[in-house]
């Protein structure tokens, strides 16, 4: 019998590549004295390892480990994204937690380990390795957001987030337990065949309802948000980038591949669900987030919206519905690091600077890290010529070809909503007097970080066929 | 009633009343203690579904592992021996309808559903289940096994970092 | 191995109790878990009801599989088991250091963060 086939090794080539690299900075950081720095680079050349191994395996086509894993194209793209948001997230900690004086060779073996689990969660087949992926990145993250071990505000941020996400994952278990018990099996392959007539067993629908819940804790969909402001405020900045951005993205690549299952029969009702979800995400995390005065709790809500935009992609079950996640997914991430990069650079000790005010004459006194928050602003409106506008294009247009008009249209009106809060800090930057004169140090790694990002978004905004081109051979 | 029933109704008497207890409790040490009677319960019954294997391990990695640790935890946060149920009887209200809502349409649905018992499929041959639990853990589920090994590594690297006691900036108040 | 043979006798005869009624004691389980973390305020029982609800869930798990003939529902319970298992240390250490900056493990009392 022949245990592993050349396929197994390379389909799981980044998994295997980043689980290396991580242990031995674990072992780099054991045996020598002082050793954060190096396991930074150790932990940085495991990421662009795994960046070669997840390109080389785009063009195929094929399931690894007896159906658990999948192969390339859509596994690959959306590895290729984590580990890309995993390296800038480390970019923007490095300076930070040197300043802090909180530098230790753990977080970054943790932000591999974290990487792992978003790697297994693209591309799991199965909802064995999908939980295992939730609960290996869930983990790290508990962790990561207490990482400021003597601070409360971190400490109580890990708590909440722990004792959540561990109910979230109760909710997900028993619906896997029900699926597994009406269709006997846990492969997402084969649950499409096991179950062909349209879905009216009570067990198989509370199922899907119950991983329904277990998602929406993880993509921070309304009602089950509760926990995303406290989390993002509480937790470390570079902590909150990397978790709203690369856990936002795993959960929402498992989700689509999930619910591509029940939603391949078009069920009306959970449709209207999802439809549901969204519209209640959009509404309630924009309104909240009117109200905010601390930017980390600002962009927790406005996570929460997005969250709500892209549902509106699965629910609307179309190709163009699941590009346009993809997209999105990537115009978010790369907006948000930059955003998130910025307030970490104006941050000062124990959480200082992180209100509305502490920005007021930025325009005057930081121009360029003020015209870049202002172009991340832009994108998380939606105002072309940034990538934030081609994603929202094409999911609401997604809604409106699944005859979903009335969604596209609350998604429009929500967005209206946000552009107060989002242009509201351009209106602090450029036209009000700057009260605080403290020198702003930039750090080098993490501003060069934040222009990458804005590049990105530029670039993808003025070109999106870059990855759109790319999505067409996967769905 | 034969000898079959009343061995599981007993194990399901036992998980029954020490889940409540585990749940209403004012005392956390009555609570640890009868979330041992409750997992000692369910590995009761696993033995009656014939999953011996599981049945040991839930006493081992339960019992011998996550209980203790539960005990330990208890034991190092003691200031809080006796703990209200939670107050605010709106919440407690709000809560305990949608519980009893989720709870209704489980056990109605569960109840209801004969689905899988009329066309059941087989069982698993009578024979232990551990040589079949083996083999398919180094060949269809190699990958999620040695994963969950990198899971408990997460949770070794994680649980030592936090535990840990250098390097913490003082915001403790100096009474303790 | 007493446990055992009474299984296998209890196949020959035929006399099974019925697929519902582990399931019922599961949602019983779940459901009881579910209450104790939303009504109940100190981690560590919270924590517990955690545990109660993955009790729960290993439960309906092996009995599915043993009424389906298959063994991935046992493959999916050993799983749970070790995530739990790892949970538990994450778990306990973020309340210990919780613990030693606040003295509290109630968690409405913490209020740096509006809960």
């Amino acid at each position: 019998m022949e245990f592993f086939s050349p396929t197994d090794l390379l389909g799981s080539s980044p998994i295997l590549a980043l689980g290396l690299f991580s242990l031995i900075a674990l072992l780099v950081n054991a045996f020598l004295k002082n050793s954060a720095g190096m396991v930074f680079y150790v932990s940085a050349v495991g990421i662009f390892v795994a960046i070669g191994c997840s390109i080389y395996t785009f063009p195929m086509n094929a399931t690894a480990f007896s159906d658990m894993l999948l192969v390339g194209g859509y596994a690959s793209f959306f590895s290729v994204l984590f580990l890309v948001i995993a390296l800038f997230s480390m970019f923007i900690a490095k300076p930070y937690l040197e300043r802090e004086q909180y530098h230790y060779g753990e977080y970054y073996v943790l932000i591999l380990l974290a990487t792992i689990g978003m790697v297994m969660l693209a591309s799991s087949a199965d909802l064995i390795t999908a939980f295992l992926g939730i609960e290996m990145m869930s983990v790290s993250f508990y962790v990561l957001a207490g990482y400021f071990r003597g601070k409360l505000s971190s400490n109580e941020s890990a708590l909440k987030y722990f004792l959540l996400g561990a109910f979230a994952t109760g909710f997900l278990l028993y619906g896997i337990a029900l699926i597994y018990g009406t269709t006997g099996t846990t492969n997402l392959l084969r649950i499409v065949t096991m179950y062909p007539q349209p879905f009216n067993d009570p067990l198989h629908i509370i199922g899907w309802g119950l991983i329904l819940i277990g998602f929406g804790f993880k993509v921070a969909a309304v009602p089950f948000h509760m926990w995303v402001p406290d989390v993002y405020e509480g937790a470390p900045t570079p902590v909150t980038a990397f978790m709203s951005t690369g856990g936002k993205a795993a959960a929402f690549s498992v989700f689509l591949m999930t619910f591509s299952v029940p939603m391949s029969m078009r069920d009306e009702r959970l449709m209207t669900v999802l439809a549901v979800l969204a519209a209640a995400s959009m509404l309630l995390g924009n309104w909240f987030g009117l109200s905010q005065t601390n930017l980390k709790r600002m962009l927790a809500y406005s996570s929460i919206a997005h969250a709500g935009y892209m549902i509106i992609g699965i629910a609307s079950a179309t190709p163009m519905g699941q590009q346009g996640i993809a997209f999105y997914l990537v115009s978010y991430a790369l907006t948000n690091l930059g955003a998130f990069g910025i307030i970490a650079m104006m941050e000062k000790e124990n959480g200082g600077n992180l209100n509305y005010e502490d920005y007021a004459g930025l325009g005057k006194r930081k121009p360029a890290l003020a015209a870049l928050l202002a172009m991340f602003m832009f994108s998380l409106t939606g105002i072309p010529p940034f990538a934030g506008f081609i994603g929202k294009y094409y999911l609401f247009a997604s809604a409106v070809q699944s005859h979903m008009t009335w969604l596209a249209i609350f998604g429009v009106i929500t967005s209206l909503f946000s552009t107060y809060y989002y242009l509201r800090i351009i209106v602090y930057m450029y036209f009000k007097e700057a009260t605080n004169h403290e020198e702003i140090k930039l750090p080098g790694l993490t501003f060069a970080t934040v222009i990458l990002c804005g590049a990105g978004i530029v670039l993808f905004g003025i070109v999106p066929s870059l990855i759109f081109d790319l999505m067409k051979s996967i769905f | 009633m034969n000898m079959y029933e009343i061995i599981f109704y007993f194990f399901a008497f036992i998980t029954v009343a020490s889940a409540s207890v585990v749940v209403f409790s004012r005392n956390i040490i009555y609570a640890a203690f009868s979330l041992l009677f409750t997992f000692f319960g369910v590995a009761g019954i696993y033995v009656l579904l014939n999953a011996d294997f599981l049945a040991i391990t839930q006493l081992l990695i339960y019992v011998g592992g996550i209980l203790v640790l539960l005990l330990f935890g208890v034991m190092l946060t003691t200031n809080t021996v006796n703990i209200d149920i939670k107050s605010g009887s709106m919440n407690v209200l709000a809560a305990a309808s949608v519980v009893a809502a989720l709870a209704g349409l489980l056990g109605g649905v569960f109840w209801t559903s004969d689905w899988f018992v009329s066309k059941q499929m087989g069982e698993l041959p009578a024979q232990t289940t551990s040589k079949e639990i083996g083999t398919a853990l180094i060949t269809t589920h190699v990958l999620p096994f040695e994963i969950a090994s990198v899971i408990l590594l997460v949770a070794i690297v994680g649980a030592a970092m936090m535990a840990r006691r250098e390097g913490i900036k003082s915001q403790i108040p100096s009474s303790k | 191995m007493r446990a055992r043979r009474e299984c296998l006798a209890c196949r020959e005869k035929k006399v099974m109790i019925p697929l519902n009624h582990y399931l019922l004691l599961s949602a019983f389980l779940f459901s009881c878990g579910v209450l104790g973390v939303v009504v109940r305020r100190n981690a560590i029982i919270v924590f517990m009801s955690i545990e109660l609800m993955l009790n729960a869930v290993n439960l309906s798990l092996v009995a599915f599989g043993q009424f389906l003939g298959d063994a991935t529902g046992q493959m999916l319970v050993f799983f749970v088991m070790v995530v739990a298992a790892a949970e538990a240390a994450v778990g306990l250490a973020i309340i210990i250091s919780l613990f030693r900056n606040k003295q509290t493990v109630n968690i409405d009392e913490l209020n740096i963060l509006k809960w």
